[in-house]
């Protein structure tokens, strides 16, 4: 019996510029090992562009030098369907940070090579270039939800927001004052991570990754970006409403919560749909996005 | 004066070689890494305590060990030293880590070019029994999953952890959660030690093919485990000469002083080396400077290893046997830990944040990895990232030379040559992503 049977759709990974969390992830859901072919993925096979029959493509990691946009251009004529996996292929990911001016000039001062790909100026999603018919957000997405993206979205159940799944008690009568420092103090078994003081964003954060950070009792940064109620308004009434959240459940100052999610280096918007934050473009449809 | 250029695949990130050939003879092997993202210009002005959730997108696949890297620098500028049962749910997470990183290395990396297939899922590509590689590819995943599973159990989230805190963890390991996984680990143990078994045959059997386990010359070694058995938390980075015998022994915040450093103009990432000399980091220098694995399956294998080829040893292929090696003892190890108790109360303790310059060192599976901030009102002035891969970019270039001699002559270049500058490349199984950040 043999690994390889032609009638299997073919799948390709197109890595960009990322740090392979994503194709990691996809190594640990093998149940499509069965299922599909893969035919293109550098991390793992010796195969150096994507072959002409691939019906579809995966693409990791943002658009961050010349080489990106010639790759991802010439993989996307190729296939029937394109998939945009992970935070730094929907927004540009943790790279934006870069977008401050004067990060990016330092950047592109110093770091550029003549003879290699050359540096874009910033780190850009890939539907600035390609039509995506599929984003998978997460940072990277569970391997329950590459199947998931593989096989369909409609084989795909989730909560619409990580709270759901999280499973930790929102109490009325535990209401702090102050927020904590980002992972400062002890963390209650079993009690909301928002009435023990830590900014966590699950409220409005799309499920389907089961909750495995807040479980534990690391506060939700927001890695899936912002569930279906959301994700096709302004970034203002998704920050609007975890304002509510906290306003509701919390004595801490109206004002200290704004200046918390506003920072412009708080991870929850390193990892979001981070170009919602006033240059991006138009808004995802809620229909394209699992 | 011709160029040959070989694309790479089965490595992490993105990365080239280039050789220059005049006359029947190689002149010049460059490692192009040949992405970057700089991480180390944008981290500037982020709030520090961040820092432990931001770092670990530097690499998917080192995220873990950036992740406990950026907590001690953190916990080093803010004099705090986190409980035992940190320590040790810490040294699981790295635990998962080596499994998961050696068992890709060994099966997904390096195993396809021993039977001469494109990749593990294509082995039925080779001249090997088909029937025997469809439970090859299958068991190989298994095993490789023990590491993310204990990546889970120890660090929450299964790629970009984020159970370690500065000044400890965010919670411990309940008991049946701890028994659960012992049972796994247990059982895929003897698994794992004959899937390396087969990984060894096939390895021999590519020596005979090719007549070689890497002719390069010997070197400096460079890693920061414990002399008497592995350690991937420890506070001190040793060099060890070509001869076997201890050079240099220093913390974290000197490896600036005894390590140089070089930019390049063909590459996104630098080089260094130990006082002029090629140093090489990784499994084989974490072998040649530990007595001992501590744990008996490994010590199996290492004494077979050292009885043949001796101590230190150097051939490059080597880097792939240890490997193996390690990935063994980290299933013994974490059996050790899971059976501990690791569900008291004691998670963490507190701290004030202050700013300051601190570093922070661990073991990652290709070498010491050094986080080294410096804080200004409680944000981040600048962030250096010392990286491991970095410390092997010289070997990388001079085996490239080697294997360049070997398969280029005046008659012309033998096609063994671009299987052979994957080989090379893979034994040293560098991290593109963290080169350059």
């Amino acid at each position: 019996m043999s690994l390889i049977n032609q009638s299997l759709p073919r799948f390709a990974v197109l890595q960009l510029s990322g740090c392979a969390g994503c194709e990691v992830s996809l190594l640990n859901a093998n149940e499509w090992v069965e299922k599909y072919q893969l035919v293109y993925m550098p991390l793992v096979v010796s195969t150096h562009t994507v072959p002409e029959d691939t019906e579809i493509l995966l693409v990791s990691g943002g658009v961050r030098n010349d080489e990106d946009v010639y790759n991802l251009r010439r993989a996307v004529k190729i296939v029937d369907r394109v998939i945009a996996v992970g935070t730094c292929a929907i927004s540009g990911g943790v790279a934006n940070l870069g977008d401050r001016d004067e990060v990016r000039e330092m950047f592109m001062a110093q770091a550029n090579r003549h003879h290699l790909p050359h540096l874009l100026p910033k780190s850009r999603p890939i539907d600035a270039f390609v039509d995506v018919d599929l984003y998978l957000p997460g940072c990277p997405p569970t391997p329950e939800l590459f199947m998931g993206a593989l096989t369909g979205p409609e084989n795909f159940q989730a909560s619409s927001i990580v709270c759901q799944e999280c499973g930790r008690k929102k109490l009325k009568d535990m209401r702090p004052k102050h927020l904590l420092g980002f992972q400062q103090g002890e963390v209650l078994p079993d009690i909301c991570l928002i009435n023990q003081g830590y900014l966590c964003v699950g409220s409005s954060t799309r499920g389907g990754c089961r909750a495995i950070c807040t479980r534990p009792g690391h506060p939700c940064v927001g890695c899936r970006g912002p569930s279906d109620a959301y994700i096709e308004k302004e970034s203002s009434v998704w920050f609007d409403r975890v304002q509510q959240v906290f306003e509701r459940l919390t004595d801490i100052p109206p004002q200290e919560i704004y200046d918390a999610l506003h920072s412009p280096q708080l991870s929850l918007f390193l990892f979001q749909f981070a170009d919602y934050m006033g240059n991006g473009g138009p808004a995802r449809s809620k229909e394209k996005v699992l | 004066m011709t160029t040959l250029r070989f694309p790479l695949s089965r490595i992490e990130g993105h990365a080239r070689v280039e050789m220059e050939v005049e006359d029947g003879k190689v002149i010049s092997a460059q490692f192009q890494a040949i992405e970057m993202r700089g991480f180390r210009y944008f981290m500037q002005g982020t709030p520090a305590e961040q820092m432990p959730v931001i770092v670990p997108r530097i690499c998917g696949v080192c995220s873990t060990a950036h992740h406990v890297a950026s907590v001690k620098a953190l916990e080093d500028i803010f004099e705090v030293e986190p409980p035992e049962l940190a320590k040790e749910i810490r040294e699981l997470l790295l635990l998962g880590q080596l499994i998961q990183n050696q068992a890709t290395s060994l099966f997904i990396f390096t195993m396809p070019d021993r039977v001469g297939a494109s990749s593990i899922f294509h082995m039925d590509e080779s001249e090997a029994d088909p029937e025997q590689q469809l439970s090859l590819a299958q068991r190989a995943l298994k095993v490789r999953q023990i590491g993310t599973k204990l990546i889970t159990l120890a660090g929450g989230q299964f790629i970009h952890p984020v159970k370690a805190i500065i000044g400890g963890i965010t919670s411990g390991i309940k008991k049946e959660d701890a028994e659960k996984m012992l049972s796994e680990v247990k059982e895929m143990l003897p698994i794992a030690c004959t899937l390396f078994d087969e990984y060894w045959e096939m390895s021999l059997a590519m020596r005979e093919r090719i007549g070689t386990w890497g002719d390069d010359q010997p070197a400096f070694y460079i890693a920061s485990t414990g002399r008497t058995r592995p350690q991937l938390n420890s506070d001190t980075i040793r060099v060890l000469g070509p001869d076997g015998s201890e050079r240099a022994s220093f913390p974290p915040h000197l490896i600036r002083e005894y390590l140089d450093y070089q930019e390049t103009e063909y590459s996104y990432s630098g080089q260094s080396s130990y006082k002029g000399q090629v140093l090489r980091a990784n499994s084989l220098a974490r072998m040649n400077l530990a007595l001992s694995m501590g744990t008996p399956c490994a010590d199996n294998y290492l004494d077979r290893l050292t009885k043949t080829f001796g101590k230190p040893a150097h051939p490059i292929l080597l880097f792939d046997l240890c490997r193996g090696i390690e990935m063994v003892y980290a299933f013994e190890r974490a059996i050790e830990i899971l059976s501990n108790d690791l569900d008291y109360e004691d998670t963490d303790v507190p701290y004030k944040p202050k700013d300051g310059e601190g570093y922070g060192l661990v073991e990652a599976p290709r070498g010491p990895l050094v986080h080294h901030y410096t804080v200004k009102d409680g944000l981040i002035e600048d962030a250096e990232f010392i990286i491991p891969t970095v410390h092997n970019m010289l070997a990388i270039e001079r085996a490239l030379m080697v294997a360049g001699d070997r398969y280029v002559s005046p008659s012309g270049i033998n096609l063994e040559l671009e299987k052979a500058v994957g080989r090379v490349v893979r034994a040293f199984d560098p991290c593109i992503a963290c080169a350059t950040q």
